[in-house]
């Protein structure tokens, strides 16, 4: 599903300039759950927003089911993104002003999804998160499990073929976190490809696979039996 | 989609009340400045509209050239009314003389009403389409026929039906009614023409008048359907130079589009007048709303570090970054949606107040579609132009810094915001600079010596019939104890409204000077105040004074007579002799040079001025003199007429462009503070932990506000560097209008850039105080 080539990033600001990712090759295959570890800084996040095509790459081929995509523009990365991709974060990012119900929604509004139809699907995936009984209180009045669940509810509702998570139980307590790692697993066994980004030993043995990187490199990959 | 927008729209609007307050506040008064501009505007450019055939009427005006100088005014001569219904025919549909609009004595029964109408032909009310409310537009070819307005009717009359019921003018001539129309609308030529009387009446003096040189009345025409007017003019032109010699006289027509609008002339040609002052307030009401935009986008922007993560939510959810600017658009448009909501009703409390410091009689239509559609547009437009800024400002937010939480506006980021701070200043301190200066100009001409005391001294007319007890009405009026005296003349002290040529002994032949000539009683003089310089004043103790003039200085002057007291000067055919001098009265343009005049013992008077005695209370000493004039004429209705009040006309353009000036300066001044306090609020605010982090460190409080405002203050000064240069570039080219000018002293300038700044001060410190004395406990726990 995701094949990287030689991929590179480097970000200049006035002072110096810092090779966030340097010459990274790496493949992912559709269905597998990859967690991706390393020191901090080591460019894991910056990875992460460039397989969810959030940023472009300084160089290298990144192909997506076989396109080369390291060159879409703007509108055809936001097409793309849309139909194949959910994003979970570590601060979970949710619209202050929105409702649960309607943070959900926000990704099939942009798909043009109606609204009977959205209904049932938000509903449907609400129900699995278990967060139901919350969907018309707004992310202040939640839990930090409860807002990362709804988190993971909106990177689900499109029923994306890839989900990229960025630490997302960095902000939550192990029972908490416990739970979000059982959600993520529950999705890519049933299909979901998925992506994580981890400082936890813990939470990257749910995985098939660790990704170890340092300063821009993959250095190790363990599979997981 | 649109549903989910509205919805996160009106939540950031409940959330951030004070802003969205603030916000809407702004934009709703400039609006609403907007609206009553438009309205202003719209007014005077529909002037006369109501005439239906108005592109096809005009007023004949007059071309008088003298040593190449051409002066233009409405008065023309009788026969060119006959002349060109005869010999141009092919050309006007209708051909109307008229007489001014004279005031008038009407009545009916034993009601006594002042009121003001014209004599005019029998064509006049089907040219200018009066709405007839009974009887026929064409009853005036009948001379004992009179047309009333509906309300002189209504107040003549009451219920009763008018039409061939006697009104009696001026107490000497009896008409019949023979219609009634209805009262012209504010914003027209004729609207407080309340009666039109019947040019072929005996009565009508204009109507037997016929030399060419005698220009006593005006001269109104309706062309054919699509005749030319310049064509027309340029045909018709030279009608009455052949009769006249001295000097060249042609006529032109002015178009009744541009009547009200177009009152300066220029070599014969119209060159502005009102139309100047229509354009200013045009482009101030649009300044001003630009005013409220540059609010909205201001505090927009800076609040977008508060709306930052939901681009990147949506971003990475997959909006495109045209939807987000579709988004982001449609919030201004829905925010100026309820601000137009709000200035309508700011706009309909404020007209009567606005229409009273206008004068005029403005209202909202309603009913009417085209305003509508213009509000919608108006609206749109502000939405949209308030709204363009933050919306590609903040659509362009990069989702990965925004959500990273890296998010920060850097120095850049505020200078678009500085440039619009200095901009709303700009325009504040040069309209408050603007007023002062027009106020100033009215002070210097007011306060301008004005040679006798014009307080204290009232006219009435004085009638046909109170001229045969002259004598008896001056004596019963010094007995009443009010009046300290009494004389008649021709004219009031107020204006001076002939103009006449004089002779003397050594006259250069190619001189022309006009003299203001009045004929006075012998105690015109002393009524009025004036102060003699040379010679001495008329006295009845010389009968020869029938014969004896008095100059004023500058007419003396002008003669050029080194001792010209005891010379004789020709007037009208009649020598007379100077016996004084009289210091330099101000009775004509408060703006103007003094004019030569010229004082004539006897001949035709119109008017009696009193001076009552300032001892005495004036409805007490009015209630007095009525009492004596009931005596001798009847019983008619008096018109008291204060010589300062009609003095103080002279000023009301002034005034008016005065007020109108204040009005938007304030409006202008307050939305920019609105802005600014928006804007301060909003910084305190985003540096709370900033604040809390240096108090904890030790800054005092002074400090902390010293820090916060010294930023406002600085582009405050920098609004004044610029407006100051542009204000006087701009009203020093508006008071080269007027000969007696104030000039623009440095004080003006140093006034309103100290008040603006303290205004300034005021608005920022409220949050900057506030925030610099809250507990920092408070603030660095938050996070
Ligand atoms: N916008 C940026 N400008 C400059 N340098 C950046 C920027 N974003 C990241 N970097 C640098 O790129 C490198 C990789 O950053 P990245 O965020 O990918 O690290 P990370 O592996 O996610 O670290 P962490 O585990 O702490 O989240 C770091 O050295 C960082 O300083
Ligand atoms: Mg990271």
């Amino acid at each position: 599903m995701i094949k990287i080539t030689n991929l590179e990033k480097i970000y200049r600001t006035e002072e110096v300039e810092t090779v966030a990712l340097n010459k990274l090759s790496m493949q992912v295959a559709e269905g597998e759950f990859v967690a991706v570890m390393g020191p901090s800084g080591c460019g894991k996040s910056t990875l992460l927003n460039i397989l969810g095509l959030l940023d472009d790459p300084d160089g290298g081929s990144f192909l997506f089911n076989g396109i080369e995509v390291s060159r879409f523009n703007e509108r055809k990365r936001a097409d793309l993104r849309k139909r194949n991709i959910g994003f979970v974060f570590q601060s979970f990012n949710l619209i202050d002003e929105l409702t649960v119900f309607e943070n959900v929604e926000l990704p099939l509004i942009y798909l043009g999804v109606s609204t009977s139809e959205r209904k049932s699907r938000v509903e449907a995936v609400l129900d699995k998160m278990q967060i139901m009984h919350r969907r018309n209180h707004y992310p202040q009045q939640l839990s930090g499990g409860q807002q990362q669940r709804v988190a993971v509810a909106r990177a689900v509702v499109n029923k994306p073929k890839l989900i990229l998570a960025d630490e997302p139980t960095g902000n939550l307590d192990s029972s908490n976190g416990n739970e979000v790692m059982q959600l993520l697993t529950d999705l890519n066994e049933q299909g979901t490809t998925i992506v994580m980004v981890t400082h936890s030993e813990h939470d990257a043995r749910y995985s098939h696979r660790i990704i170890r990187m340092l300063d821009g490199q993959t250095v190790l990959e363990n599979l997981m039996v | 989609m649109f549903r989910n927008y509205l919805k996160t729209a009106w939540r950031y609007l409940l959330k951030s009340k004070l802003h969205s307050i603030l916000n809407i506040a702004g934009l709703a008064t400039g609006m609403a400045v907007a609206l009553l501009a438009g309205l202003w505007v719209w007014d005077e450019l529909s002037y006369n509209s109501n005439f239906k055939h108005q592109s096809h009427l005009a007023q004949v005006m007059l071309n008088q050239t003298y040593k190449g100088e051409t002066y233009t005014g409405e008065t023309i001569a009788m026969p060119l009314g006959d002349a060109l219904r005869t010999q141009y025919s092919g050309d006007f549909k209708h051909v109307s003389l008229g007489s001014w609009n004279n005031e008038l004595i009407v009545a009916a029964g034993d009601v006594k009403l002042p009121s003001r109408g014209m004599w005019v032909q029998h064509e006049f009310p089907e040219m200018f389409t009066l709405n007839m409310v009974k009887g026929r537009r064409d009853v005036l070819k009948d001379p004992s026929f009179i047309l009333l307005s509906q309300s002189l009717a209504k107040a003549l009359f009451g219920k009763a039906d008018p039409i061939n019921k006697v009104v009696r003018i001026d107490n000497r001539l009896n008409l019949s009614v023979g219609g009634i129309y209805e009262d012209l609308p504010h914003n027209s030529s004729f609207y407080d023409v309340k009666l039109l009387l019947p040019w072929g009446n005996n009565e009508n003096w204009l109507g037997k008048q016929t030399a060419w040189s005698n220009h006593c009345g005006v001269l109104f025409v309706q062309l054919n359907e699509g005749a030319d007017i310049d064509k027309t003019t340029a045909k018709i032109k030279n009608v009455p130079t052949p009769h006249i010699k001295d000097f060249k006289e042609e006529i032109m027509l002015h178009p009744f589009s541009k009547l009200h609008l177009y009152t300066e002339f220029k070599n014969g040609k119209a060159v502005g007048g009102r139309i100047q002052l229509v354009h200013m307030v045009g482009v101030i009401g649009f300044f001003v709303l630009f005013l409220a935009c540059i609010n909205f986008m201001n505090l927009s922007t800076a609040k977008s570090g508060k709306r930052a993560k939901e681009v990147g939510v949506r971003k990475t959810v997959g909006s495109l970054r045209r939807q987000l600017i579709g988004q982001f658009l449609g919030e201004s448009i829905f925010m100026a949606t309820l601000a137009f909501l709000l200035s309508i009703i700011l706009v309909q409390l404020s007209l009567p107040f606005f229409n009273d410091l206008s004068d005029k009689q403005m209202a909202i239509p309603w009913s009417w579609p085209l305003f509508w559609l213009l509000a919608a547009g108006l609206t749109l437009i502000t939405g949209i132009v308030s709204g363009s800024y933050p919306a590609f400002y903040l659509s362009a937010f990069d989702p990965i810094k925004v959500l990273k939480g890296v998010f920060k506006a850097g120095p850049m980021a505020s200078l678009p915001r500085k440039v619009l701070v200095v901009l709303q200043f700009t325009v504040s301190i040069s309209l408050i600079i603007g007023t002062i200066i027009v106020f100033r100009q009215i002070q210097y001409a007011k306060s301008r010596p004005a040679g006798f005391a014009r307080n204290g001294l009232i006219t009435v007319p004085l009638t046909d019939d109170l001229k045969k007890h002259f004598d008896a009405i001056r004596n019963d009026l010094l007995q009443t104890g009010a009046v300290e005296n009494m004389a008649g003349s021709s004219q009031p002290a107020s204006h001076f409204s002939n103009n006449n040529s004089i002779d003397w002994k050594g006259k250069d032949p190619g001189l022309v000077v006009y003299y203001r000539n009045v004929n006075v009683t012998h105690d015109f003089g002393k009524t009025i105040g004036w102060q003699i310089k040379e010679g001495r004043d008329f006295s009845k103790s010389f009968p020869s004074d029938s014969g004896s003039v008095i100059l004023n200085e500058t007419g003396a002057k002008m003669t050029g007579l080194k001792n010209p007291v005891g010379e004789l000067i020709k007037f009208e055919g009649k020598t007379y002799q100077i016996i004084g001098i009289v210091k330099d009265m101000l009775t004509q343009s408060p703006y103007e040079p003094m004019e030569p005049s010229i004082f004539i013992c006897g001949g035709w008077m119109g008017i009696i001025t009193m001076r009552i005695k300032p001892t005495i209370p004036v409805s007490d000493a009015l209630n007095r003199i009525e009492s004596v004039f009931k005596k001798y004429n009847q019983g008619d209705p008096l018109e008291f007429k204060f010589v300062d009040d009609e003095y103080a006309k002279k000023y009301s353009n002034e005034v008016r462009i005065g007020n109108l000036a204040a009005f938007f300066a304030i409006l202008a001044i307050f939305i920019s503070c609105l802005g600014l306090f928006g804007l301060a609020s909003f910084i305190a605010e985003q540096r709370t932990k900033e604040i809390g982090i240096r108090k904890v460190l030790g800054a005092s409080v002074f400090n902390l506000w010293k820090m916060q405002s010294k930023e406002f203050v600085g582009l405050v000064m920098t609004a004044c560097l610029v407006a100051v240069p542009l204000a006087w570039y701009f009203l020093n080219d508006w008071l080269q209008n007027y000969q007696y000018r104030t000039s623009i002293s440095w004080w003006i300038f140093a006034v309103t850039v100290s008040g603006v700044l303290g205004i300034t001060l005021l608005t920022v410190s409220f949050q900057a105080i506030k925030a610099s004395i809250a507990n920092p406990v408070n603030s660095l726990k938050t996070e």
